[in-house]
């Protein structure tokens, strides 16, 4: 070619790259303004366009699957260590000398706690996700059987004669009792709301259940969290101690002299108008101390301090000379380390007035935490071996387990478990997620209200203009990438608007994330938060006779005396598949007094069982109420015509409503099938 | 042969860019850390805080710069070009340096900038009155004080901002406090000693606030026994140093220590131990302290370091019989406080205030058993009237609306009228904040119990009473 050829076609793409460049740039920025709600993102189509891939080529290139070690167990000889691996759905067999990994032993789905027998020969594995309990025989190395349980298994305890297991089922917030002679569950008993940490009182006399999720009650009635007491020998339920002002107590642990049970627990302020983090206007963070005596009192004690705040209290255990607890914050990366003889002077030394008063005083910590033992990503569990001497932290979003010593309270090692060593946009946006450092003082992260990346039950007044005004029932984040817009009133068309500047002048009152981390906290929450299997109400895809005539209702077009039903008025049209919701905004005539005028974004229904209470203050206990109660005068669906047992299978027919990555796969089976 | 002779001008004309570029970034010469500090002639006086003459506004004080790795060479004075200087601080980046300057005997004192590479200044502020103390905060602003005399304030120093021109300045205290020596917490908030000036003269004392202003609140107050004489600095290991002066014995002023997560029982005093005379403390980027000493009156303060473990003087950084040295600063980069966002609206005229109980008091927290009188009535009184009475709930709750950038107290009172507690220190709201407190004079250590106050099922109560309405723009944060 002639240079004059070479020159023209030269000339001919620059003219190109600028007549795209410019008008292109200008297009770009409008685009990234009205995504992002805010003029100055950088102009970075990955951010939106690659590190949001939920699935495909793209998406498998960039992530990558990471272990997430969540619970642990040690044997009594201290050289192993049975670690579970959450998101790899595995039990790691750990060498606690070599620092290494034996064995990775596949289990359920999700699995949640490991427990071992007393002879050490068997390991029990609690998988939330598929409704059962792995047993491993640890001579073998494998699992020998599976045993069925109710929805949620979490939390695991062996009786003492180590011929029973107790099974906390988090989601049915029951207890089973499985008979590990026959594998069969023997008896179930109610629980409190949401419950998964368990414990067996030193004498293996007394069975302690915690509950997350408080206890459902109307918006401004005193919040109550259930701790379930069960006498080991009769196996009945003994007592139901519901715990003022306090929830989320994930994990109880004895004294070995079993004078003291201890529990993690979180105070939030809810009903307090959220009008400023400072001095502990949002959460506050501690333990429920229980005397295990006639009579015993129940001491809530913080750990925070006044200008530093502990957030999302996990794990407890205690060493078997019952002098420290050592509790996992997993907001803010630390380890607490409780002097118990000083819990026990303070509740002797103090009138039960000014015990009352210390579960609201932040500065109480320092007469009895000891030390702050700085962790790696996201600590959860926590294991000690059987000398007590060294203490395991499960490093969630590290993929390690953190040694410390007991004595020294410094870290003395890692043990890498070998997860991927690239931290994706993704992971980086769930460490941020599960991380208070971008909320004033620490004082609360994305987790704390929205714990599992669901909701926490709790109605907040958020006190956007006045104060009192325009409650805000907490929304599940599960799978939300695609159902904007956001907020009951759907002012955030985006996941960038929501978690910007306005989440930071309203709700964390600190800097607000940089635009690489709100990159990182938008990938996650798009691709990375998978709604749980529907086991207790859909498991198969297969509906029952209840369902299906609740379907009929659901997609109907006309009444029970054969009128039409408006087009707006029915429950398909505003609630249609996969999400059950046409992303709209919508007038159901439920605005409280203390609502400002506004319609309401259409929730999505999949998985809508466990999202109690209901509607966008949260006025419905149950999904009936929604109509007996509030739906008097059929603006949110035509249902006055139904009788009860109409209104029976409606509800039975959203309680089946399930993510459509379940109804995937039911269809890949189904044609693979046929 | 073309493409060849196209190929290389194209090569040649990148190296020589790229090559420009490289060696135009090498024309930054590194800079060591040095030690910046303000030295003065004259006789130090003992502090007054009413007249400041003898601590903030100090004749003849020069800003100088010294090389730690060479405390006997030269000192370089900096502000050659200033009648006095001081009050010096370096910019997150280290590239640059904010202080306070007389430019001639009796022009008032302003805030200035200088780039610590050439050396060239430019003023930032320029007022008629007396400005002091700059502190840089992040996103190109900075705090300081300025004197002002007016009807809220009576006569004293209030805190501004400003941007790094100068531009968009704002007043952010509204109290008759007078302000000082304010620093910034890596929180993003600001460190500063108010002490109030009317009805009555109190105590400085350390009170912490955002950099709009808001949720300004009581940070430490000395032991009944001393004074706050210096600003607050935050150390890389989560405590706050400050020197401290003796009410009764002047001339035996001590280097004290407290924890930012809990300042008001954590009180250390480093020095108890060492004779001698403290007058200003710098964190160092080590964890080691830089401080102000002088052995007796005699003496001239000189500057050491000091160890913050042990309890004990290092070594001497410089001395000088002919200067106190005031305070110092080290150069270099440090980390940026977090920015935080602003909740004010200047388009609104009011703030929101709500109480939870009136009746919680910090007897009730710290187990006293003197009777607490109850009360179900508060008083809430302006500088110059009593701007209305309001029967609180049956909770204790009370929810006011109250008119923006107002100072105003509050004290409790029985049915007859009879004053029961206060009255409070001097509160003010900025435009658009929505504050609350547990209780009159309570534990500050003690967080809101988790109820609905009876009060905000109600529409707040306009301060001033007198005002049935009042017509303001609508803001809805949410």
């Amino acid at each position: 070619m002639k240079t004059s050829g070479i020159l023209s076609v030269l000339l001919f793409f620059s003219v190109l790259g600028l007549i795209v460049y410019f008008p292109g740039r200008k297009w770009a920025r409008v685009h990234v303004n009205a995504k992002t709600a805010v003029d100055d993102h950088p102009l970075n189509c990955l951010s939106c366009h690659l590190y949001t891939q939920k699935s495909g080529f793209i998406s498998k290139l960039i992530n990558r699957k990471y272990l997430s070690p969540f619970n642990m167990a040690v044997s009594k000889e201290g050289d192993r260590l049975y670690v579970i691996a959450q998101d790899d759905n595995s039990l790691l067999v750990v060498d606690t000398e070599k620092k290494k990994v034996l064995k990775k032993i596949s289990v359920g789905n999700l699995p949640h706690t490991v427990i071992l027998s007393n002879d050490g020969q068997r390991a029990y594995v609690s998988n939330e996700w598929s409704d059962d309990v792995s047993v491993i025989d640890l001579n073998t190395i494998r699992v020998v059987d599976t045993l069925k349980t109710g929805n949620g298994p979490a939390g695991l305890s062996l009786s003492a004669d180590n011929k029973s297991l107790y099974v906390v089922n988090s989601y049915s917030s029951n207890i089973s009792v499985l008979d590990l002679n026959t594998g069969e569950e023997r008896k179930r008993f109610d629980t409190g709301n949401n419950p998964t940490g368990t414990q067996l009182s030193p004498d293996g006399k007394t069975l302690y259940v915690t509950s997350r999720r408080a206890l459902i009650a109307p918006y401004g009635e005193t919040l109550e969290s259930e701790i379930t007491v069960l006498d080991e020998t009769s196996q009945k339920i003994t007592k139901r101690r519901n715990i003022e002002s306090a929830y989320m107590m994930e994990n109880v642990a004895f004294t070995p002299t079993g004078d003291l049970a201890i529990m993690t627990m979180i105070r939030p302020k809810n009903l307090v108008p959220s009008i400023q983090v400072e001095q502990g206007w949002m959460m506050t963070y501690g333990i429920v101390v229980i005397e295990q005596k006639e009579n015993g009192r129940v001491i809530q004690l913080l750990l925070d301090e006044p200008n530093a705040y502990y957030s999302d209290p996990f794990d407890i255990v205690i060493t078997p000379d019952g002098k420290k607890a050592f509790v996992s914050h997993s907001g803010v990366n630390t380890i607490s380390v409780v002097n118990i003889d000083s819990v026990r002077s303070l509740i002797a030394e103090s009138s039960p007035e000014l015990l009352n008063s210390y579960s609201d005083n932040l500065g109480i910590s320092s007469r009895y935490v000891i030390k702050r033992i700085k962790t790696g990503a996201d600590p959860k569990g926590l294991a000690l071996s059987s000398d007590g001497k060294l203490l395991y932290v499960a490093e969630q979003l590290e993929d390690r387990i953190a040694v410390i010593n007991t004595e020294s309270l410094e870290t003395v090692g890692a043990i890498d478990l070998g997860g991927p060593n690239k931290i994706t946009v993704a992971r980086q946006g769930r460490r941020l997620f599960n991380n208070s450092g971008h909320t004033f003082q620490n004082q609360f992260d994305c987790y704390t209200c929205h714990p599992d990346m669901h909701e926490d039950g709790l109605v907040y007044n958020m006190a956007s203009k006045d104060m009192g005004r325009n409650l805000t029932n907490t929304q599940s984040l599960r799978d939300i990438g695609d159902t904007p817009p956001y907020k009951w009133n759907g002012k955030n068309q985006t996941v960038y608007k929501q978690d910007g500047m306005r989440f930071s002048t309203v709700l964390t009152r600190t800097e607000q994330f940089n635009y690489n981390d709100l990159d990182a906290i938008t990938a996650y929450i798009i691709t990375g938060i998978p709604y749980p299997p529907n086991l207790q109400y859909n498991p198969n895809g297969e509906l029952t006779e209840s369902q299906l005539r609740g379907k009929a209702l659901f997609d109907r077009a006309k009444d029970n005396l054969g009128n039409d039903i408006p087009e707006n008025n029915r429950c398909i049209t505003c609630h249609p598949p996969p999400y059950y919701t046409n992303l709209k905004m919508a007038y159901v005539k439920t605005l409280a007094l203390s609502d400002d005028s506004m319609l309401f974004d259409t929730p999505h229904l999949n998985n809508i069982y466990a999202s109690p209470p209901y509607l966008h203050d949260g006025r419905a206990a149950t999904l009936e109420e929604i109509w007996t109660k509030y739906g008097k005068e059929d603006k949110h669906g035509r249902v006055n015509d139904m009788t009860k047992n109409q209104l029976n299978d409606l509800i039975d027919y959203l309680k089946s409503l399930r993510a459509p990555a379940y109804e995937h796969i039911v269809s890949k089976k189904f044609h693979a099938k046929n | 042969m073309n493409k060849i002779r196209a190929t290389l001008v194209f090569f040649v004309v990148m190296s020589i860019g790229s090559a420009c570029i490289f060696f135009s970034s090498c024309t930054e010469k590194s800079m060591n850390e040095m030690i910046i500090f303000t030295r003065s002639s004259g006789k130090p006086k003992y502090l007054d805080y009413d007249t400041t003459d003898s601590w903030r506004y100090i004749p003849q004080a020069q800003i100088v710069e010294l090389d730690p790795n060479n405390p006997a060479g030269s000192l370089k004075v900096l502000s050659t070009n200033y009648y006095s200087a001081r009050s010096p601080q370096i910019s997150f980046d280290g590239k640059y340096l904010l202080f306070a300057g007389q430019q001639k005997q009796n022009d008032p004192w302003q805030i200035w900038e200088m780039n610590l590479r050439d050396l060239k200044t430019r003023q930032i502020i320029a007022s008629k009155e007396n400005c002091t103390d700059p502190v840089y905060l992040p996103g190109g602003r900075l705090v300081f004080s300025k004197f002002a005399s007016n009807d809220t304030l009576k006569a004293g120093h209030s805190l501004f901002t400003c941007n790094l021109d100068g531009s968009n300045l704002k007043r952010i205290t509204f109290n008759p406090h007078t302000y000082f020596a304010s620093s910034i917490l890596s929180d993003g908030r600001v460190l500063t000693v108010g002490k109030q000036i009317f009805p009555e003269k109190g105590d400085p004392m350390f009170i912490i606030l955002r950099p709009d202003g808001t949720k300004a609140d009581m940070f430490y107050k000395g032991t009944k026994d001393t004074f706050i004489t210096s600003p607050g600095l935050e150390t890389n290991n989560g405590r706050i140093v400050f020197i401290e002066s003796d009410k009764v014995f002047r001339g035996k002023d001590n280097l004290i220590s407290i924890s930012y997560n809990r300042p008001l029982h954590s009180r250390v005093n480093l020095t108890s131990d060492i004779g001698g005379d403290f007058h200003a403390v710098c964190p160092l980027h080590s964890g080691r302290l830089m401080v102000s000493y002088r052995k007796s009156e005699s003496d001239r303060y000189s500057l050491y370091e000091f160890d913050p473990d042990n309890k004990a003087l290092g070594k001497v950084l410089y001395n000088n019989a002919e200067y106190d040295v005031l305070e110092a600063v080290e150069t270099g980069k440090h980390d940026r406080p977090k920015k935080l966002p602003s909740e004010v609206d200047l388009g609104v005229k009011t703030g929101l205030l709500l109480c939870q109980d009136i009746n919680v008091s910090d007897m009730q927290s710290s187990g006293s058993t003197a009777s607490i009188p109850k009360s179900s009535r508060i008083e809430i009184v302006g500088i110059d009237s009593t701007l209305g009475s309001v029967e609180v709930e049956e909770d204790g709750s009370f929810y006011l609306k109250v008119l923006a950038d107002k100072p105003f107290q509050i004290q409790t009172v029985d049915k007859d009228g009879h004053i029961l507690q206060g009255p409070s220190a001097w509160i003010w709201l900025r435009p658009n904040e929505r504050r609350g407190c547990v209780g009159c004079h309570q534990n500050p250590e003690m967080v809101p119990v988790n109820r609905i106050p009876l009060s905000v099922k109600k529409s707040p109560v306009i301060i001033p009473m007198h005002i049935n309405n009042v017509i303001e723009k609508k803001v809805s944060l949410e």
